[in-house]
């Protein structure tokens, strides 16, 4: 058996990858994912003002600093019991749903379809087709996701002034109100792209792209030249004819925190959360309490099992030559590895047709990235819902702010929908500042390394059993990567207690 | 044509991600138009990773003329000075933004963590950041204070968190034309940085006669309690709308200064800092002595419509 150890990087992701695979006879055997890059984010948040963290943590990741901002704020009103009036929650998820857009997007347009190029493929029927609409810079879905989803973004700049990195949203609502100008502007970007996402990306108006319920009847579709010919359907076509569709599974146990809160009751959302168990087939309500996060295989000072966020700890020990190989630490939901994404969003929150594809054919690397382009509709949908209950109710309060007898020390969490799955917050105000900041991003649960049991992430299980044909472009790699919207620079760690310490005397 | 490689360091993306927001121009335009070959970038290039390794063995071994260098993040420099704590397959991206800086025509810190160390600089500095060219506000980061690149310019500090889109576009369309870019004390480009974020802001008036937000969400300024840093700060966040639309002041939100060298500052970021009645900082130029005369008679001055914040903005 001819055993080839690899290393590869790569490249159109969000951050800085790699990825050690062990080939058996051309098949990965065993993966491991690498975070290479240590910023400290949590270490600097120690110390500060607690609104600081609106500043500091959509830093972490600029693709989806909206993400960060929500799962800040949250964590800041639960701690000072802090009720938001409709209107600010309105906003909020409009900016998210915009921010979702133009990562769903761009993430398939600009990163995942390119793959399809690559000249190996040069023999495919669909090829000359594919390069057409997906080549960087030239192709025309490519050219038209970069002016889309330059214009979605603009939602969030009518409401939070720019994009990315604003801090927008403080405790007790959002700082600008819904006026009709703004309403309008961000509806007619809207329409624009519902436009576009209708005629271009699926071939169906968006109410009956929605209904369509079952595995069968979208296969059906996809023969239809209607769907064949739209961006979907090429690239379902493409990736299917790769089979993309039996490949990848990953860990089968998913997780979402429930996509977009209601704006008429803060702790619900529009799209149920929950777990959803592999095993069993069942759901279940999502417990943070069982959230922990291990070091076994991560350059940080060991501890034994996992660790609750709260009690967190993530002393940097550098080991290059041990078995300790990344700066992610290893999420896990009581002793299981989860997915998390667009996939599991979708599934738990009750797609019928995203249901239904999952049961015939499983979790697969296809399906990760045919839900993010379905979640689209959903976005499309949640924001015109979101701007029409804006302009019934306009004249209603955008922020309440919280007396300052309110702003007490304790300790919370806030857990949010970000673009690329589940992202929580926890943290500790002590003495009126900053005294524990963990964050746990959506990312961190895929990408983690193996925990101290040897079990690993998700992506490393995806790996395995995938065929690479030339070692010095796997493009397979790239393929399964890429379907999981990787985004390494939010996910690598950062210390929350150490040598160096923010006001030390 | 203009080569352009790329890179990024302890960053977060959103450099990366402003400027896809570009439109006068966009980034498609800057490689159709304006003469930029774009050798590399992390986030756009399709080409396999082994691709991204020979071009960079070009550039350094000199086959490949290299006119612009673009690094986006903060030069990470733990642990004990190695770099090793942000590394590309072993080796410390700090050794690879130094012998790529050799050989560039200019070299552009895209971003306030490249320029200056930015966010991940913040105390106490965990990973040991530095800029470019500069360590915070002190000149002297990963080069020294003298160097200079291929084209005789030190390091051009495009700050910014994120960098404005256009401050982007616009210098690199100016870069590969060959054009002159006079630059500032903190060698940024002037043509972007002689402005402040107060010129332009919705605000305005409301800050010209006193009227003062005490919480946030209001239409009034948001100086004297809310810690906006707009009449200190050079960008042109106000003077050209982010995303063709907006500034973070109009939008109610402070401006945290995040060009400066000192974003983010060592304090609570929604307040402003005063000694008695008067802001330690005030806006650029203004004598402290005539500060609060001018403030008290503009205050009484304040047309109704402006007192009762009844302006919209
Ligand atoms: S909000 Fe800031 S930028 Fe706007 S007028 Fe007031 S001080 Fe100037």
């Amino acid at each position: 058996m001819a055993r080839v150890e690899l290393n590869l990087s790569l490249n159109r992701v969000e951050g800085d990858l790699e990825i050690a695979v062990v080939l058996e006879d051309g098949v990965v055997a065993e993966a491991r994912t690498v975070g290479t890059l240590y910023r400290g984010f949590e270490q600097i948040m120690l110390g500060r003002a607690p609104r600081d963290s609106l500043v500091i943590t959509p830093r972490v990741c600029g693709i989806c600093g909206t993400a960060h901002l929500y799962s800040a704020v949250l964590a800041l009103e639960q701690i000072w019991q802090v009720p938001v009036p409709p209107n600010a929650v309105r906003i909020r998820n409009l900016c998210l749903i915009a921010e979702g857009i133009q990562n769903d997007l761009r993430q398939t347009f600009l990163f995942f379809a390119p793959d399809f190029c690559n000249p190996r493929y040069r023999d495919q029927a669909w090829f000359a087709e594919l390069t057409e609409r997906f080549e960087p810079f030239r192709g025309s879905i490519y050219r038209q996701t970069l002016a889309q989803s330059r214009k979605a973004v603009e939602v969030v700049a009518q409401f939070g002034g720019q994009w990315p990195h604003s801090s927008y949203m403080l405790p007790g609502g959002v700082t600008i109100p819904p006026d009709l100008r703004r309403i309008l502007a961000c509806r007619a970007v809207l329409d624009d792209i519902q436009h576009w996402y209708e005629q271009v990306i699926v071939g169906a108006p968006l109410d009956e792209w929605l209904a369509l319920d079952s595995a069968d009847a979208y296969f059906e579709w996809l023969e239809t030249p209607a769907h064949a010919d739209s961006a979907l359907g090429l690239l379902s076509r493409c990736a299917r004819s790769l089979g993309l569709h039996g490949m990848a599974a990953g860990t089968r146990h998913m997780l979402s925190f429930g996509a977009w809160c209601d704006p008429q009751q803060a702790s619900g959302r529009l799209l149920p959360g929950g777990f959803y168990d592999g095993d069993s087939a069942t759901l279940s309500p999502f417990d943070q309490q069982l959230v922990n996060e291990h070091v076994r295989h991560s350059w940080f000072r060991p501890y034994p099992g996992g660790r609750h966020p709260l009690n967190g700890e993530t002393v940097p020990d550098f080991q290059p030559n041990s078995d300790r190989y990344t700066w992610a630490k290893a999420p896990r939901y009581g002793d299981k590895a989860v997915q998390t994404g667009p996939l599991a969003e979708l599934l738990i929150g009750g797609d019928a047709l995203i249901r239904s594809l999952h049961a015939a054919e499983g979790g697969n690397a296809w399906l990760r990235q045919f839900a993010r382009v379905r979640r689209i509709a959903y976005e499309l949908a949640g924001a015109r819902r979101m701007l029409e209950e804006l302009a019934a109710d306009i004249g209603q309060p955008h922020i309440l702010n919280p007396a300052k007898s309110a702003e007490i020390d304790g300790e919370g969490f806030g857990l949010i929908m970000a673009a690329r799955g589940a992202l929580g917050h926890w943290l500790k105000i002590e003495d009126g500042v900053i005294a524990q900041y963990q964050i746990v991003t959506p990312t961190a649960w895929n990408a983690s390394p193996r925990d101290s049991n040897g079990l690993p992430g998700h992506w490393e299980q995806s790996l395995v059993g995938v065929a690479v044909q030339d070692p010095d472009d796997p493009i397979e790699i790239g393929h399964i990567i890429r379907s999981h919207d990787p985004c390494l620079v939010c996910t690598v760690h950062m210390l929350d207690s150490g040598k160096k310490l923010r006001f030390a005397p | 044509m203009a080569t352009l490689f790329w890179l990024q360091t302890g960053a977060c993306g959103g450099d990366s991600l402003a400027i896809l927001s570009a439109e006068t121009p966009s980034l498609e335009q800057l490689l159709t138009d304006h003469g930029v070959e774009l050798l590399w970038h992390p986030s756009l290039s399709h080409q396999p990773m082994s691709q991204h390794d020979a071009i960079y063995q070009r550039i350094v071994s000199g086959e490949q003329t290299l006119d612009i260098l673009c690094v986006e993040g903060s030069i990470v420099t733990a642990p004990r000075g190695t770099g090793l704590y942000d590394s590309y397959r072993g080796r410390a991206k700090m050794e690879m933004v130094r012998e790529l800086a050799q050989q560039a025509g200019v070299v552009v810190a895209m971003g306030t963590c490249a320029a200056f160390g930015g966010v991940h600089a913040a105390a106490p500095n965990p990973s040991d950041c530095i800029g470019l060219q500069f360590d915070r506000d002190r000149p002297g980061g990963l080069l020294p204070p003298e160097w200079r690149s291929r084209r005789g310019l030190p390091v051009v500090n495009v700050a910014g968190c994120p960098a404005h889109p256009h401050t982007m576009t616009q210098t690199l369309a100016g870069l590969a034309a060959g054009w002159p870019l006079p630059l500032d004390g903190l060698n940024r480009p002037q043509a972007f940085f002689n402005t402040i974020v107060h010129q332009g802001c919705t605000r305005n008036e409301y800050h010209e006669y006193d009227i003062e937000e005490l919480e946030p969400g209001g239409r009034a300024c948001l100086f004297f309690n809310l810690g906006c840093q707009g009449p200190m700060t050079q960008a042109v966040c106000n003077s050209d709308l982010w995303n063709g639309v907006s500034s973070k002041t109009r939008a109610g939100v402070p401006c945290f200064g995040c060009t400066s060298p000192t974003f983010p500052r060592e304090a609570d970021l929604f307040s402003t800092p005063k000694i008695g009645d008067i802001p330690v900082r005030l806006p650029l130029g203004v004598e402290r002595a005539r500060y609060m005369a001018y403030k008290n008679l503009a205050r009484a001055a304040a047309p109704a419509r402006v007192r009762d914040k009844e302006m919209d903005v």
